[in-house]
C-alpha cells in the first residue's frame, strides 16, 4: 500500500512537470508544425538560470543557507518569475533569429534548424564561463520538512509547491488559451496560419507570443525540476534530452497541438513510467515511454485527444 | 610451408576473382562485380601501406575515423537523403552492428583460437602487424564474417524500424527513430559483464555468452583488427553501391518518395516497399561502420554510441553535405571529422586566408561583371549568371571566416576546439537559413548540372559579348 | 515558342508511337457503379457511376467543390469508397493501393501539379517508366547485364516520350524550373510513361494561356488517337471540354446530375441550374 502511494506521489510530481514542459512542445507544434528540439534546452536554461539567480539573490540578501539561514518565502517566486522572464526573452530571440527566416520552408529544414539550436544551447551551456560541465546543488529555497504523512509516505512542503505551481501555471495557460483574445488568436493561427493572417490576426506577433509563453513555462519546469531533485545536472547531460523527449512523447500521446492533451499526456507518461519502474523493472523506464509512444502512434496517430489529419491531394 | 605462405597471400585475390565469377554467372556481368572489389582491394592496400608508412599513428587514426564517418554519412544519406524519411536514431544501427560484430569476434576468437587476442595480418590492425605476419589470417576471416553479420542484424532491425514509417510521416517518424536509438541504448546497458576467460565462458549459460557485452561499463576487449585497409575497402564498396543505387530504378523510386509520396504512389511506386528497403540498406552499412568502429584500437564500445548525440553527429554531416548527395555526404563527413583537428591548430587555419581572400576578391569581381538574370520572354527560367560568383563568394566567406576566427582565437588564447560543437550548431542553423539544400543539394560532384551556374555565367558573358 | 509545339508533336508522334508500342495495352473499359464516399458527415460523392469505353475521351465537370477530384482520388485508390464497384477490364480496383491501381493501368495527373521537383525532367519520366519493368536489388549491386539493358530501354522510352511532348530540349532541368504550361505537359507525359489504359487528367488546362490551351487540345486528342488510351478529364474551361469530350458527366454536390454528349449537356436544365442557380 505504501509502495503504491509513494509511487503515485512520485509519478504525479514527475507527470505534472512533464505536462508543464509538454505544453511548450504542443503549442509550438500546433502553430508551426515542427518539433522544437531546443525546448528541452530552454528547460535546462531555466533550471540553471534559477540556480544562478537564487545564489546571487541569497548572497545579496546575506542569507547563508549552509550556516542554517532560511530563505524568505518570497525568494522562490521571485526566482521563478525572473527565470521565466529571461527564458521567455531567449525563446523570443531564438524564434526571431532562427525560425522566423524559415517561415514557409519545408518542415524538415525547420526541424534541422531546431536540432542546431538545441546543440548550440547545450554546448554553450557547457562552457566553463557559462554553466560548466559539472552538476550543482540548488539552494533549498523551500523547506523540505515533512508536512504530514499518509502511512509511510511523507509529504513535504516542497512536493506541494512543485505540484501546486505546475498545476497553477497550467490552469493559467488554460484560461489564457480558451478565454482571452490572444488565446483565441493563438487557436486561430494554429488552425490555419494563412487564413488567420488574412483575417487580420498579426501572425508573427502571435507566434512570438507562443514562444515566449512556451519558453517561460519551460523555465518554470526547469526550476521546479531542479527544486524537486535539489541537484541540477550539467547542460549537455543526457538526462535533459531524455526529459525533453519524454515531455514531447507526452504531448504526442495526449494529442499534439492540444493543450489539454499535453496535460493529460504528461500525467499519463509520468504514471506509466513511475509504475513501470516500481513494479516491473526500474532500468527499463525509458523503454516504457518510447514503447508507449510507438504504440499510440500506430494505434491512434492523432493521440488521445487529437484527431488524425488527412493530407489533401 | 612455402605453399602455405603463397596460399595465405593469394586467397583474398582468389576470392575477388571467384566471387565475381559466381555472382556474374547468376547476374550476368562478372566484370561489373569484379572491378569494385578490385578497386576496394587496391585502395585498401594503398591506404594501409602508403598512409601508414608515411604518417604517424595519430594522423592515421584520424584518417581511419574519417573513413568510418564516410560510411556512416553515406548510409544515412540512403534513408534520409534518398527516401526522405527523416531518421534520427541512426546511431542505434551503428551500435547494434558494433556490438554484434564485437561479440562474434571476441567470443568467436575464444572458441576458435582459445583467446581473444587479435591474430593480425599485414593488412589488419591500425598499427600494422609484426614482421613476417601472414597477409591475411584466420582471425581476419572471423572479423570479416562478424562485420557482415553485424550489418545484417542491423539491417533486420532497420526493417523493424522502417515499418512505422509506413504509417508515420516526417517528425513523428523522427521521434520514433530517436526512441529506437534510446531503446537500443537502454537495452545494451542491461547486458551482463564481459566474460574475461575461457573458464568464465564455460561456466556461463551458453545462450547468455554472446550477450555478455559489458552493459554500461563498455566493451573494450574486442580484438582490434580494424585497419586503414579494411575501412577504406569498405568505403569504396559503400560509395560504389550508393552510386549504383542512386542511378538505378530503385534509387529513383526512393528519390521520388522523398519528392512527393502521393505522386510516387500514383506512378506505381510501391512506397512502403522502398521505404523499408531504404531503412534496411542504410542500417546495413551503418552496422558495417559500427563493426569497423568496434574493432578499432583505443575504442571501447559503450551504450552511449547508440545515443542521439552520435546520431546528431551523422545528421550534421548529411545535412551539411546536401540531403541526397553521396559525394556531398562523404565530403561533409571528412570535414566534420577533421575540423576539430584543424581548430586545434590555429596557425594552419590562419593560412586559409591565402585562399579565402582571393576567392572573395575574384567572386566580387565576377559578380560585378555578371549581368542580370534572363527574364525576357522565351528565356529559360532559373538561369542566373550571378549564381556562380555568389557560390565563389560564399565559399570564400566560409574559408576566410575560419581563418579570422583562428586569428582571433590565437590572439585571445582561446582553444577553438572547445567550441567545435557550437560552431557546428551555428553552421547547421546558418546553412538551413542561407542554403537549405546543403553543400551539393541532391547533386553529385560529377553531375554536370552542379556546374550549371558556371555555364550560365559564361554563356551570359558570351551572349553579352555577341550582342555588343 | 509555344507555336512550335503543335507541329513538333505531329511530326514525331507516329515515330514515337513506334518506340512506345505496347506501352499502353489499350482496349479495356473502366466501369464505375454506385460509388459512395463520405468524410464524417459530409457526403462527398454519392452514387457516382461512369462507363468509359476503350479509347474514349470523356469529361467530368461540375461547379467548384462538386467532388470531381474526390472521384479521381476514389478511382486511383487514394481514398477507399464506402461502397460501390470500380472495375478496369473486369478486374475490381476496390481496396488496391494506388501503386497497384497504377499497375493495372490507371494513370493520373494532379490538379495542383505534383512533379518530383528536384529531379530532372528526364528522371521524372524515367521513374514512371519503371512501372512495367522488373528490377531487383541484386541487379543494382551486380549491375547485371539484364538491369543495364532495362535501364537503356527505359532511357529510350523516356526520351521518345519527351520528344512527343516537345520537352526533350529541357531534359536535364529540374522539373520545378519549368514554366507552368510545360509542367502540366510533363505531368501528362509522366502519366503516359506508366503505360496506362486509362488516363485521368485533373484540370490539364488550368493556368494556361489561350494559345497553350489550343495546343493542349490538339495534344490530348493525339495522345488518345496514337496511344489508344481512354481519357477522362476534369476541366473548367468549357471551350476545351465541349470541343474535346465525346460524353460528359456533370457532378453537383457529389451527385451525378446529368450525363450525355456535349450538346445534350449544354441544353440540360439541371446543369444550367447547377451552374447558374435557379431563377
Amino acid at each position: 500500500m505504501d509502495t503504491l502511494l509513494q509511487t503515485l506521489k512520485d509519478a504525479l510530481t514527475i507527470g505534472s512537470l512533464y505536462a508543464l514542459i509538454a505544453l511548450g512542445y504542443t503549442m509550438v507544434y500546433g502553430i508551426l508544425k515542427f518539433i522544437n528540439f531546443a525546448h528541452s534546452d530552454i528547460v535546462v536554461l531555466g533550471g540553471w538560470l534559477s540556480l544562478v539567480i537564487a545564489t546571487k539573490l541569497l548572497a545579496w540578501l546575506g542569507v547563508d543557507l549552509a550556516a542554517g539561514g532560511v530563505a524568505s518565502w518570497w525568494v522562490g517566486p521571485v526566482v521563478l518569475t525572473l527565470a521565466m522572464a529571461c527564458c521567455g526573452l531567449i525563446g523570443f530571440t531564438i524564434e526571431r533569429l532562427a525560425y522566423k527566416p524559415l517561415r514557409g520552408a519545408p518542415r524538415l529544414n525547420v526541424l534541422i534548424t531546431a536540432i542546431g539550436v538545441s546543440l548550440f544551447l547545450q554546448n554553450s551551456g557547457q562552457l566553463q564561463f557559462i554553466f560548466g560541465t559539472s552538476p550543482r546543488k540548488i539552494p533549498s529555497l523551500i523547506s523540505d520538512a515533512t508536512l504530514f504523512s499518509i502511512g509511510d509516505v511523507q509529504v513535504r512542503l516542497l512536493d506541494l509547491v512543485v505540484v501546486g505551481t505546475a498545476v497553477a501555471l497550467m490552469l493559467a495557460l488554460e484560461y489564457l488559451v480558451f478565454h482571452t483574445k490572444i488565446g483565441r488568436a493563438m487557436r486561430a493561427v494554429s488552425y490555419d496560419v494563412r487564413t488567420a493572417g488574412l483575417m487580420g490576426i498579426p501572425v508573427d506577433r502571435v507566434i512570438s507570443f507562443t514562444f515566449i509563453l512556451g519558453s517561460s513555462l519551460a523555465a518554470a519546469g526547469g526550476f521546479l525540476w531542479a527544486l524537486n531533485f535539489s541537484v541540477i545536472k550539467q547542460p549537455a547531460d543526457t538526462s535533459w534530452v531524455l526529459l525533453g523527449l519524454k515531455a514531447f512523447v507526452a504531448a504526442v500521446v495526449g494529442g499534439i497541438g492540444n493543450v489539454r492533451g499535453a496535460m493529460l499526456g504528461g500525467l499519463a507518461i509520468g504514471l506509466l513510467e513511475g509504475f513501470g519502474s516500481t513494479y516491473v523493472n526500474p532500468a527499463l523506464r525509458d523503454v516504457y515511454v518510447f514503447a508507449a509512444l510507438i504504440l499510440v502512434l500506430l494505434v491512434k496517430p492523432g493521440g488521445i485527444l487529437g484527431k488524425a489529419v488527412v493530407e489533401k491531394v | 610451408m612455402t605453399a602455405l605462405v603463397i596460399w595465405q597471400f593469394l586467397w583474398p585475390f582468389g576470392l575477388i576473382i571467384l566471387v565475381p565469377v559466381v555472382l556474374g554467372a547468376i547476374g550476368g556481368s562478372a566484370w561489373r562485380v569484379f572491378w569494385p572489389l578490385a578497386l576496394a582491394l587496391v585502395v585498401g592496400v594503398l591506404m594501409q601501406h602508403q598512409v601508414r608508412t608515411n604518417m604517424d599513428a595519430y594522423s592515421s587514426k584520424q584518417i581511419l575515423d574519417v573513413g568510418i564517418a564516410i560510411i556512416l554519412a553515406v548510409s544515412l544519406t540512403i534513408v534520409n537523403g534518398f527516401t526522405g524519411q527523416f531518421s534520427i536514431g541512426h546511431a542505434g544501427f551503428l551500435a547494434v552492428g558494433g556490438y554484434v560484430a564485437g561479440s562474434i569476434t571476441y567470443y568467436g576468437s575464444f572458441a576458435l583460437f582459445g583467446s581473444a587476442g587479435a591474430t593480425l595480418g599485414t593488412m589488419s590492425g591500425l598499427y600494422g602487424a609484426k614482421e613476417g605476419a601472414a597477409f591475411v589470417t584466420g582471425g581476419e576471416g572471423l572479423f570479416l564474417f562478424a562485420l557482415l553479420a553485424g550489418g545484417l542484424i542491423a539491417a533486420l532491425l532497420g526493417v523493424v524500424v522502417g515499418l512505422p514509417s509506413l504509417r508515420l510521416r516526417g517528425d513523428y517518424l523522427a521521434i520514433v527513430t530517436l526512441g529506437f536509438g534510446e531503446i537500443v541504448r537502454v537495452l545494451i546497458q542491461q547486458t551482463p559483464q564481459v566474460l574475461m576467460s575461457k573458464d568464465a565462458i564455460a561456466a556461463a549459460k551458453p545462450l547468455s555468452v554472446p550477450l555478455s557485452v559489458g552493459g554500461s561499463l563498455g566493451f573494450g576487449n574486442v580484438p582490434k583488427y580494424t585497419s586503414l585497409f579494411w575501412v577504406y575497402a569498405a568505403v569504396v564498396l559503400t560509395l560504389i553501391f550508393a552510386y549504383r543505387l542512386k542511378q538505378s530504378s530503385t534509387g529513383r523510386a526512393m528519390l521520388s518518395i522523398r519528392e512527393d509520396e502521393i505522386a510516387a504512389e500514383a506512378m506505381g511506386v510501391k512506397t512502403t516497399y522502398y521505404k523499408v528497403w531504404g531503412f534496411a540498406i542504410a542500417a546495413f552499412f551503418a552496422g558495417i561502420a559500427g563493426g569497423l568502429y568496434a574493432h578499432t584500437i583505443g575504442i571501447s564500445l559503450s551504450p552511449v554510441d547508440a545515443g542521439f548525440q552520435k546520431s546528431f553527429d551523422i545528421i550534421i554531416m548529411v545535412v551539411l553535405g546536401g540531403l541526397g548527395s553521396i559525394s556531398g555526404a562523404a565530403i561533409a563527413a571528412a570535414i566534420v571529422t577533421y575540423l576539430p583537428e584543424l581548430l586545434r591548430t590555429p596557425d594552419t587555419l590562419m593560412k586559409f586566408a591565402v585562399v579565402g581572400v582571393p576567392m572573395l576578391v575574384i567572386g566580387g569581381a565576377l559578380l560585378a561583371m555578371a549581368g542580370k538574370p534572363d527574364q525576357g520572354p522565351g528565356k529559360k527560367r532559373g538561369h542566373d549568371p550571378r549564381a556562380f560568383p555568389r557560390a565563389v563568394i560564399g565559399l570564400g566567406v566560409i574559408i576566410t571566416g575560419l581563418s579570422i576566427l583562428a586569428f582571433v582565437a590565437k590572439r585571445f588564447g582561446i582553444n577553438l576546439s572547445d567550441y567545435r560543437l557550437i560552431l557546428f550548431a551555428l553552421a547547421l542553423i546558418v546553412m538551413m537559413i542561407t542554403r537549405p539544400q546543403g553543400l551539393l543539394g541532391v547533386r553529385e560532384l560529377w553531375d554536370g548540372a552542379l556546374y550549371r551556374p558556371l555555364r550560365d555565367f559564361f554563356s551570359a558573358r558570351r551572349a553579352e559579348g555577341g550582342a555588343a | 515558342m509555344t507555336s512550335t509545339v503543335s507541329s513538333a508533336i505531329s511530326m514525331t508522334m507516329s515515330d514515337a508511337a513506334e518506340v512506345l508500342k505496347g506501352s499502353g495495352a489499350a482496349g479495356e473499359s473502366l466501369e464505375v457503379r454506385g460509388v459512395f464516399k463520405s468524410f464524417g458527415g459530409l457526403k462527398a460523392v454519392q452514387d457516382f457511376r461512369l462507363s468509359l469505353p476503350p479509347a474514349a475521351l470523356y469529361g467530368l465537370i461540375g461547379p467548384n467543390g462538386a467532388g470531381k477530384t474526390t472521384c479521381f482520388n476514389l478511382l486511383t485508390g487514394v481514398y477507399r469508397p464506402d461502397q460501390g464497384e470500380i472495375t478496369l477490364g473486369g478486374k475490381s480496383l476496390i481496396g488496391l493501393r494506388p501503386s497497384e491501381i497504377a499497375f493495372t493501368g490507371l494513370a493520373r495527373t494532379f490538379q495542383n501539379i505534383r512533379l518530383f521537383g528536384e529531379l530532372s525532367v528526364f528522371e521524372n519520366v524515367k521513374l514512371a517508366c519503371h512501372l512495367r519493368t522488373t528490377h531487383s536489388l541484386a541487379g543494382v549491386i551486380l549491375r547485371s547485364g539484364w538491369q543495364r539493358a532495362e535501364e537503356a530501354a527505359i532511357r529510350e522510352r523516356a526520351r521518345a516520350l519527351l520528344q512527343v511532348f516537345n520537352l526533350h530540349d529541357r531534359m536535364d532541368e529540374s522539373a520545378r524550373n519549368l514554366p507552368y504550361g510545360d509542367q502540366r505537359r510533363l505531368e501528362i507525359a509522366r502519366a503516359l510513361a506508366t503505360g496506362p489504359k486509362v488516363l485521368l487528367l485533373d484540370e490539364p488546362a488550368a493556368g494556361m494561356n489561350p494559345q497553350e490551351k489550343k495546343d493542349l487540345r490538339k495534344l490530348i486528342r493525339e495522345v488518345r488517337d496514337v496511344f489508344g488510351v481512354s481519357i477522362l478529364m476534369i476541366e473548367h474551361d468549357m471551350g476545351v471540354v465541349m470541343d474535346l469530350c465525346e460524353r460528359i458527366t456533370v457532378l453537383d454536390y457529389g451527385v451525378p446530375i446529368a450525363e450525355g454528349t456535349p450538346h445534350e449537356i449544354q441544353k440540360n436544365p439541371k446543369v444550367i441550374e447547377a451552374y447558374l442557380g435557379k431563377e
